[in-house]
């Protein structure tokens, strides 16, 4: 180390051992609470993102969405490309659909929600909606007859408390009279009662592929097919992979499926971010500022006098960056101690959102964004105030 | 040997112009104990200021050991008080961080000199000015005697040439005043070191050899009283 370096930290070192202890560990504490107000928001923000597009994921898209070709409605002999998709390297497994508005009426409730046509079992391999039944049981293949109520579209007996038009409260062994879009009218006893956290499935209703063939006529049709691949992530180069193995129908990501509603979602929640970071950058400036600004005008005299008596101007400027710097290290290192607790606490006990449980995510990058942006502070901080002061004329120090 | 040519200290301009030291001639041997008096605005603080390099002069010249110190840069300047030159405050004015010890060895570390010799440089000089047992005191521990004598200490570890002291008993009794006094002469005498000092304290005089007494930023003639 170098010799201004050495006088530098041994000043610095001695001042704070031997100074005000209450104050400098106020000054560590606040700094620790505005290192962790830069973590903690935008690490409950990416768990919510997270949580969307696993969500997304889980229970509406899988992985890639199979839609008809350019000029085609539907799907045609689905189950042949079923197959053909399923053999393809990196795909898990694929489910077709069929969905479309129909009415449901219920004690002369009515509504018009989304009614989705499928396959149960080769539901369950791609999506995770069977996990969310809160009631009765899921469909089987075979089923006909038979209705699996979203919880949202399922409503409460009161009314008053549902957002959106439900059938009041229906339960499972009820029945139900469905609508279709040809005319065709058809009973349905409810099987189950589904809760996801994700409206679009919440909010709909499921019959078995085999029932809605039935009803339109039609024969071995879907109007999407849902891909699960082994890895999440890679999305991309599995749709180049699928159009290389002949997929001619469209392929889209649930990154390209879901984008406009996360996007406005991860907008909303990166503007309150970014502000959040910014409010807690200002406080940690103003912060350590005014320590180190207070600090040194009252050691104006002191400063004054160790210039008297040959200290260099530098040296003490350095000794004050050192204390800075010295705060900042406590202040990060007391901040990281306070985040691993309050991590662990709602890693344990997450915060429930609408879409489900939410826990904290912690990007590394975040971490050292946090940690830079506070050491420039410190030094920052540590800088300005006393070389302000050790600019002034000594005697003027001096005379305090 | 301090040689002032001339020296004059203005602040302000036009109708609010202070005239502090007006045209001051001095000449100081090497060795000598010089006490500077004088009335309160005199103009003594002022010149101690010059000769201390904590100022400089708005016209005149300044030769230190042969060093036109009037040109020096702010750090040439530093490093000039650093090597030699010892100052002594009125008010003490140590480190209250530092230990008796620390607050003197801080020049000397300055200096590049290693843990080991500071702190035998150190425990020589405190015993010089008495204070061995008061090593590991902070200021706050001692008394404005014993404080006065570790700001001697912190003076003297460069082994300057040149002792400034600014009324160093300004705040302490007689009995304590008499004590830094002497010190001051011993330490002059032992390793003659030049040593300038203001003082308005007219039985203080008897320690020095010479007396330069001011009045309205001038040094009255050789003899004169105010």
């Amino acid at each position: 180390m170098l010799e201004e370096e050495k006088v530098a930290f041994f000043l610095a070192s001695r001042l704070i051992t031997r100074g005000n202890k209450g104050t400098l560990f106020l000054t560590i504490m606040i700094i620790a609470m505005v290192f962790v107000n830069l973590i903690f928001l935008p690490s409950i923000i990416a768990g919510i993102v997270v949580l969307f597009n696993q969500q997304s994921i889980d229970y509406s898209y899988g992985n890639l969405v199979i839609e008809p070709r350019e000029d085609q409605l539907l799907i045609t002999n689905v189950k042949e490309l079923q197959q053909k998709i399923n053999r393809i390297p990196g795909v898990v497994a694929s489910t077709p659909r069929y969905s479309g508005a129909a009415t449901i009426i219920s004690k002369g409730k009515s509504t018009t929600p989304v009614l989705v046509a499928i396959n149960p079992n080769d539901e369950k391999q791609v999506l995770k909606i069977h996990t969310g039944i809160v009631s009765g049981d899921y469909l089987n293949d075979a089923d006909t007859g038979q209705i699996l109520i979203g919880t949202t579209l399922a409503g409460n007996k009161d009314q008053k408390v549902d957002r959106t038009p439900t059938l009041g409260g229906v339960e499972v062994g009820k029945s139900v009279d469905v609508t279709f879009r040809n005319g065709v009218t058809r009973q349905y006893r409810i099987k189950g009662i589904v809760a996801s956290g994700q409206f679009s499935v919440d909010g709909s209703a499921f019959i078995t592929r085999k029932e809605l063939e039935s009803v339109l006529g039609t024969t071995d049709t879907a109007n999407q097919i849902l891909v699960k691949t082994k890895t999440t992530g890679n999305e991309d180069a599995m749709r180049v992979t699928l159009m290389q193995y002949g997929i001619q129908e469209k392929i889209w990501t649930w990154q390209d499926k879901s984008a406009d509603f996360l996007k406005s979602i991860v907008g909303s929640f990166e503007i309150i971010n970014v502000i959040s970071t910014i409010v807690s950058l200002v406080i940690a400036v103003v912060v350590i500022f005014i320590v180190i600004f207070i600090n040194t005008v009252y050691r104006r005299k002191q400063i004054g006098i160790l210039q008297a008596i040959g200290i260099d101007r530098s040296i003490i400027i350095k000794s004050y960056i050192f204390q800075a710097l010295f705060i900042f290290v406590s202040g990060t290192v007391a901040g990281l101690a306070l985040l691993f607790v309050l991590l662990q606490y709602l890693t344990a006990s997450p915060l429930v959102f609408p879409g489900g449980p939410v826990g904290p995510v912690l990007d590394p990058l975040l971490l050292v964004r946090a940690i830079v942006s506070l050491f420039v502070v410190s030094l920052i901080a540590g800088f300005l105030p006393s070389w302000l002061t050790t600019r002034e004329d000594i005697l003027s120090a001096i005379r305090g | 040997m301090i040689i002032g040519t001339n020296l004059a200290k203005i602040y302000g301009r036009g109708s609010v112009e202070v005239r502090a030291l007006d045209g001051v001639d001095i000449r100081i041997q090497k060795g000598e104990f010089v006490g500077i008096t004088g009335a309160s605005g005199s103009g003594k603080s002022t010149l101690l200021h010059l000769l201390g390099l904590l100022d400089s002069p708005t016209t005149g010249s300044l030769v230190i050991d042969d060093v036109e110190v009037a040109t020096l840069t702010e750090r040439e300047r530093t490093l000039f008080r650093l090597n030699r030159l010892g100052y002594v405050f009125q008010d003490y004015a140590l480190v209250p961080e530092l230990t008796a010890e620390e607050n003197i060895y801080l020049p000397s570390k300055v200096r590049g000199m290693t843990a080991k010799e500071c702190t035998r440089a150190c425990r020589d000089i405190l015993g010089l000015v008495g204070l061995r047992d008061r090593v590991g005191f902070l200021p706050g521990e001692m008394s404005g005697g014993e404080q006065q004598r570790v700001a001697i200490a912190r003076a003297l570890i460069n082994n300057p040439a040149i002792i400034l002291a600014d009324e160093p008993c300004a705040n302490l009794d007689t009995r304590n005043s008499t004590i830094i006094l002497e010190l001051i002469r011993k330490l002059n005498q032992e390793l003659r070191q030049t040593v300038v000092m203001v003082s308005h304290e007219e039985w203080h005089q008897k320690y020095f050899d010479r007396v330069i007494v001011m009045k309205d930023g001038k040094i009255l003639p050789e003899g004169e009283r105010i």
